[in-house]
């Protein structure tokens, strides 16, 4: 294992989560670091959903401690951590159907406003520069996902490609310090993977996030990683860089199988 | 649509709205009071349905709130009518908050059984006589006398009209500035995907309690309204039969259109009299409703003036399209975003 020694943004501390008499995640540990993008990987039924659900909010760990930014986040729900500066991708992507690109985005700069229903429904002069403002930023977006000629699609009607990228936009345009990407390659072809890669990438560089990826795709996991943890039975496996993952027996035994050999 | 073509559009329904009854009996204007009151009823189905895709089967016991508040008090107590119906739509938004406490961990066929529940709770226990007569008045019912407003009385049957004309009209505006604004896009995010809703910083709790709330308090008004153009209160108007009813005529118009509100409730007055003119009993109303639902929910599954809208926005857009060409230069200019490939190491 090789020491890293920056700031932790993200610590998961001895989390376990039963459900009934399935142990979903025994005591397992994780660290992002401010400014790493960190993979999580291992097979299905490993438990890497389980533990995402745990750091968002949408499910309480049995034990264990979930800390961001130096605050124990365990006991809050998920609205709340997205106001920390948290914010998640979806693997079954989640959009708001009946709502149009633009909209989707939109939304997600209004729930961090705290303006109300009655400033809505006389339109103040706030809610009426809100609303600009969050068009602004939802428009801005929407070109840096190249999505600009769809702002008025409706989020159905979107091709699951451009679905995905509207995906990671929704949880970008509320400005987040982490983002969680739920198995963003799922879906995708070769091709359109290696484009995800180099988008998330550039998304690292333009809104200074850090990430917590979690992935079956090796070749985006091994391309874009700084470090990865295994999971493997609910269990964390290993962790390291990318280059001593592929190497690591132990990892090729329980997950990667002969595919890297 | 066009906003143009929206505004020319509404000016002509209200002057419509505002001319045509001067002329009408003093009967059909009454109808058509009742209408725009049934119409806000309709309204605030919009609201829960159509934005947060919550079913209620019990609007009408809100409606009772506001009705019984203003009549219990109006009559019994000598309050003015601008304080009662104030504290009926209050309680009637406080009732629909703790209908919407269940509904939290409800949705689907649970939560209209649950709305049907407060419906027949309300019909057969809160308003039988006997269980709490001060409020329901027991066998009699409440006479409540028309207010004035501003200092107009609205003793005639114009004046009044005019007076819930313009009550619906802002009320509509009210709802149509929630669907555009932020309101709107909150609430019809948590019905399209409540998990995504909440990670990315709704508070669904919050927002849930509020549009129930809000559309209780639109239906208490609807209820306080009702007293005063009824001129009197008793029980058997608020119960589950006239909330199935508008219901099943909100689905048919289209929950998810503002303008749906004001169909909805005229088609609710002018449907059962029109069948008395062509000397058909009354009753064939509902029959004929749920046969129109059948046909709606297979042509038309948004509903009826929701497809007339599109329809029509559609028409306006290609003849204005045809009188002035857009020049197809609007090649994008992508420079910051990549498409490259082959990255892989």
């Amino acid at each position: 294992m090789t020491p890293r020694f920056s700031a932790a943004l993200l610590e998961a501390e001895h989390v376990t989560v039963r459900f009934g008499g399935v142990t979903a995640l025994d005591d397992a540990s994780l660290r992002v670091n401010a400014g790493e993008i960190v993979g999580l990987i291992g097979p299905n039924g490993a438990g890497k959903t389980t533990f995402f659900n745990c750091v968002t909010g949408v499910l309480k760990p049995d034990t264990g401690l979930v800390t961001f930014d130096g605050v124990e986040v365990g006991g809050l729900p998920p609205h709340r951590r997205s106001r920390l500066g948290m914010a998640r991708t979806f693997q079954n992507l989640q959009l708001f159907s009946g709502l149009t690109a633009l909209e989707n985005l939109m939304v997600a700069v209004d729930a961090h406003s705290s303006r109300g229903m009655l400033a809505d429904a006389f339109r103040t002069p706030l809610a009426l520069f809100e609303e600009r403002r969050a068009e602004e930023r939802a428009r801005a977006l929407l070109h840096f996902l190249n999505l600009s000629d769809r702002a008025d699609t409706l989020a159905s009607d979107l091709p699951v490609g451009l679905q995905r990228r509207l995906d990671l936009g929704r949880a970008l345009v509320g400005r987040p310090r982490l983002l969680l990407l739920d198995e963003p390659a799922a879906g995708l072809d070769t091709r359109e993977t290696a484009d995800l890669a180099e988008l998330l990438l550039r998304v690292r560089d333009r809104f200074n996030v850090t990430m917590l990826l979690v992935d079956h795709d090796m070749a985006l996991v091994m391309r874009v990683c700084d470090h990865i943890y295994v999971l493997d039975f609910g269990k964390m496996l290993t962790e390291g860089p990318p280059a001593e993952i592929r190497q690591n027996e132990t990892v090729i035994r329980a997950y990667l199988g002969e595919a890297v050999s | 649509m066009s906003a143009r073509a929206r505004r020319v559009g509404l000016l002509v329904v209200a002057v419509i709205a505002i001319a045509w009854p001067a002329i009408l009996s003093d009967y059909s204007r009454s109808l058509a009071t009742d209408g725009l009151i049934s119409g806000l009823i309709v309204l605030s189905l919009v609201l829960l349905t159509g934005f947060v895709g919550q079913i209620s089967f019990c609007q009408y016991s809100f409606a009772a709130v506001g009705a019984f508040t203003v009549g219990s008090l109006v009559a019994a107590h000598h309050w003015s009518f601008w304080l009662a119906m104030p504290l009926g739509v209050f309680g009637a938004a406080v009732v629909g908050a703790l209908v919407g406490i269940p509904a939290l961990r409800l949705s689907g066929l649970f939560l209209t059984i649950l709305t049907v529940a407060v419906a027949l709770f309300f019909d057969r226990f809160i308003l039988a006589s006997g269980t709490w007569d001060a409020f329901s008045g027991g066998l009699s019912s409440f006479v409540v006398g028309r207010p004035s407003f501003l200092g107009v009385h609205l003793d005639t049957s114009y004046r009044f009209y005019l007076f819930v004309l313009g009550t619906f009209s802002l009320c509509s505006l009210g709802v149509w500035n929630f669907r555009r604004g932020k309101t709107g896009r909150v609430l019809r995010a948590i019905r399209d995907a409540e998990v995504a809703a909440s990670t990315l910083g709704i508070n669904l709790t919050a927002w849930k309690l509020a549009a129930f709330a809000t559309s209780a308090a639109l239906a208490g008004l609807a209820g306080a309204l009702l007293a005063v153009s009824i001129g009197s209160v008793s029980t058997g108007g608020y119960d589950l039969v006239h909330s199935l009813g508008v219901a099943a005529v909100a689905t048919v118009m289209g929950v998810n259109s503002v303008a749906s509100a004001a169909a909805g409730g005229l088609f609710l007055v002018f449907g059962p009299e029109i069948l008395r003119h062509l000397g058909v009993s009354s009753q064939w109303f509902n029959l004929i409703t749920g046969a129109l639902l059948i046909v709606q929910l297979i042509v038309t599954p948004d509903g009826m003036v929701t497809d007339f809208q599109h329809k029509l926005g559609h028409l306006l857009r290609h003849r204005a399209a045809r009188k002035a060409p857009v020049p197809a230069t609007e090649l994008d200019v992508r420079d910051d975003v990549p498409v490259r490939t082959g990255v892989r190491s």
